[in-house]
């Protein structure tokens, strides 16, 4: 308490060097937090819009360069069965095709079983999506996006509407059940894009059961070397290794690696492990001027050792022991750099919400970072008043009162 | 009367080899529980060595130094800082009040320093501030004091913590003559409460204010008599 009053005084009276000194603290702390939070912000935009992108969609696939065995759509039933944690499993065919209306539109036809729908981030927006006998009796239906029938017809009302889908040579007409909502985004672009006739840009996919690929128009066989699982949010890891051995199980694959996830999550990981590096990294560069800024407070507190040394001569007379001068100094670097630090965090926090303006993403400032940078600051303060500390508390009290 | 300061033929040589300066050369002096001494010498007689002796900020090249019956001529820098702390009252030449401190925060540092809590610090302090007659200014910084009163705040400091030796170095050195006048009167007063004074000075006119008057020239003891003068 004592240390702390005398510490705060001495700063007072000093203040103009003071605040000098505590400015390479300050932009070195603000710097950190600014970049921390960038960093933070960026991770949870990457794993919102990824989480966005999948809707806890994880994709098993079998490496046909490893094994030449593939599974049934019974084989799914049975993965889907042996999983219980699961919205369902789907399998995956995609094939191109496209559509020749006013312009030509090049189409995705994504063949899968109804738990597909799950894909749709937004949910249907008018009619409904296909259903199991839909698949059972390979109906020629599909759902597509709102922007899509947007560019594609001009209007989003397009149920029950009929459209020719060609490959190649063949063509095959596909009955529209289903318009899956898109975001306001989406749709302002889709309108922009048909007004002004550059739809060709845009690919559109197009949800229809896999039995219409696979039997009416034979682009696929019913080999399935990957399908998808639909995961309940938070146990998309778990499940994926789940189906992964019940896959490795069905086909005899057991220990050979030909099964593998890819999960977005994985991928979300990935992201984040890359982003948790550059962010270390600027932040090392940005702690760079807390080195500097701790080697002026050294300085500093090395000029108030010397003028005070009268001062420190007449405490060791009057029984001021070494440890109590040596933790006085100390206490009063550790003072200044905290005085800094706080400074820096308020005037990160202000760059930090001024860069939100010009940023697509918001950033994030963690209570975990702020403490990690109080304490940062404050050690800085004690490792860099160690030596001018040592100083002032080895003087001789006979040669500290001899100085004017 | 009990003996407080015991010196046995005590030696401190700077720069020991060729040109070496026996600042003070076998010296042995004993000082009694409650006398008034006066150590009177001209500068660069070994006074001021004598005197950081006795005060405990220097240790002797050889000799013993027993002060209360405690050798303390080889100690660490923590344990002289304790005896000083319980055993000596400084009174310096240039006061030594820290600046930026109040009266009372100064006359308080060596009851903080012996952990007195700071209630009774401050009860302490304001009875030793008020016993030199300057309960009136207690909250004052040193640069809005006079002289005399800052050499006061100094000798509240010295004896606010009650140790048994005031050592007063030149303590009239920086003062005007009435102001002089008016800190020996208040050692003496303190004397005259039962506390050992040691006065340490070049002075002769200030040295006949004490009971016994010690001469020291080159180091060594020249005279050491009962002063016939003195007036208590």
């Amino acid at each position: 308490m004592e240390y702390l009053k005398s510490a705060l005084s001495s700063i007072k009276q000093n203040k103009g060097r003071s605040f000098l000194t505590m400015l390479g603290i300050i932009i070195g702390i603000a710097s950190v937090i600014v970049i921390l939070s960038i960093g933070n912000g960026m991770k949870s935009y990457v794993n919102s819009s990824l989480d966005d992108m999948t809707n806890g969609a994880v994709t098993i696939e079998i490496n046909q360069k490893k094994t030449d065995r593939y599974l049934t759509p019974q084989n799914l039933t049975t993965i889907e069965e042996a999983i219980s944690e699961i919205y369902g499993v789907s399998t995956s065919f995609s094939t191109y095709g496209e559509i020749h209306l006013k312009e030509d539109h090049i189409v995705n036809l994504l063949g899968g079983m109804p738990v597909m729908e799950r894909e749709l981030s937004d949910g249907i927006y008018k009619g409904h999506f296909y259903k199991k006998d839909d698949v059972d009796a390979a109906r020629a239906v599909g759902i597509m996006d709102q922007s899509s029938a947007i560019m594609i017809f001009g209007t989003d009302d397009v149920i029950d509407k009929s459209v020719e889908i060609s490959f190649g040579g063949r063509s095959i007409e596909i009955t529209i059940i289903g318009v899956a909502k898109s975001d306001e985004e989406a749709l302002a672009n889709a309108r922009k894009a048909r007004q002004s006739g550059e739809t060709a840009y845009y690919y559109h996919s197009i949800y229809v059961p896999y039995t219409l690929v696979t039997q009416k128009l034979g682009l696929n066989d019913e080999r399935i070397t990957s399908y998808k699982i639909y995961t309940h949010p938070g146990t998309a890891d778990e499940a994926a290794l789940r189906a992964k051995s019940v896959t490795e199980n069905l086909l005899n694959l057991r220990g050979e690696g030909a099964v593998s996830i890819q999960s977005f999550a994985s991928m979300a990981g990935m992201y984040n492990n890359i982003l948790n590096v550059v962010t270390l990294v600027v932040a090392l560069i940005a702690a760079i001027s807390l080195v500097v800024g701790g080697i002026g407070v050294m300085n500093i507190m090395t000029v108030t050792v010397t003028e005070r040394t009268r001062e420190i001569g007449i405490r060791k007379s009057l029984g001021a022991r070494t440890s109590y001068i040596l933790l006085q100094f100390l206490t009063e670097s550790a003072v200044i750099t905290l005085i800094g630090g706080s400074i820096g965090m308020l005037m990160g926090f202000i760059f930090t919400k001024i860069a939100e303006q010009f940023m697509s993403f918001p950033p994030v400032i963690s209570p975990m970072n702020v403490l990690l940078v109080v304490a940062i600051s404050t050690a800085d303060g004690l490792f860099f008043g160690i030596y001018p500390a040592r100083r002032a508390a080895k003087l001789d009290p006979i040669e500290a009162l001899r100085q004017e | 009367m009990p003996v407080l300061v015991d010196v046995q033929d005590i030696c401190k040589i700077y720069n020991p080899g060729e040109n070496e300066v026996r600042a003070l050369d076998h010296v042995s002096l004993s000082i009694d529980k409650g006398e008034f001494v006066a150590i009177i010498g001209q500068s660069g007689s070994g006074k001021s060595t004598l005197m950081n002796m006795l005060g405990c900020l220097d240790t002797p090249t050889s000799g013993k130094y027993y002060l209360n019956g405690v050798d303390v001529s080889h100690m660490t820098d923590d344990e002289q800082s304790d005896v000083r702390n319980r055993e000596i009252g400084f009174i310096f030449q240039g006061f030594n009040l820290i600046q930026s401190l109040t009266a009372i925060e100064n006359v308080e540092l060596p009851l903080m320093y012996r952990g007195v809590a700071k209630k009774t610090r401050m009860e302490l302090s304001k009875a030793a501030l008020e016993n030199v007659g300057l309960g009136h200014r207690m909250d004052h910084k040193p640069n809005e004091l006079s002289g005399g009163q800052q050499q006061r705040v100094a000798i509240a400091r010295a004896i606010a913590q009650a140790p048994p030796i005031l050592l007063a170095d030149e303590p009239t050195g920086n003062l005007d003559s009435g102001s002089s006048k008016e800190i020996i009167n208040t050692i003496k007063k303190l004397h005259g409460e039962g506390r050992t004074v040691i006065l340490i000075t070049h002075d002769p006119g200030i040295a006949k204010q004490a009971k016994r008057i010690i001469t020291i020239s080159d180091g060594k003891i020249a005279s050491d008599e009962i002063n016939p003068d003195y007036i208590p």
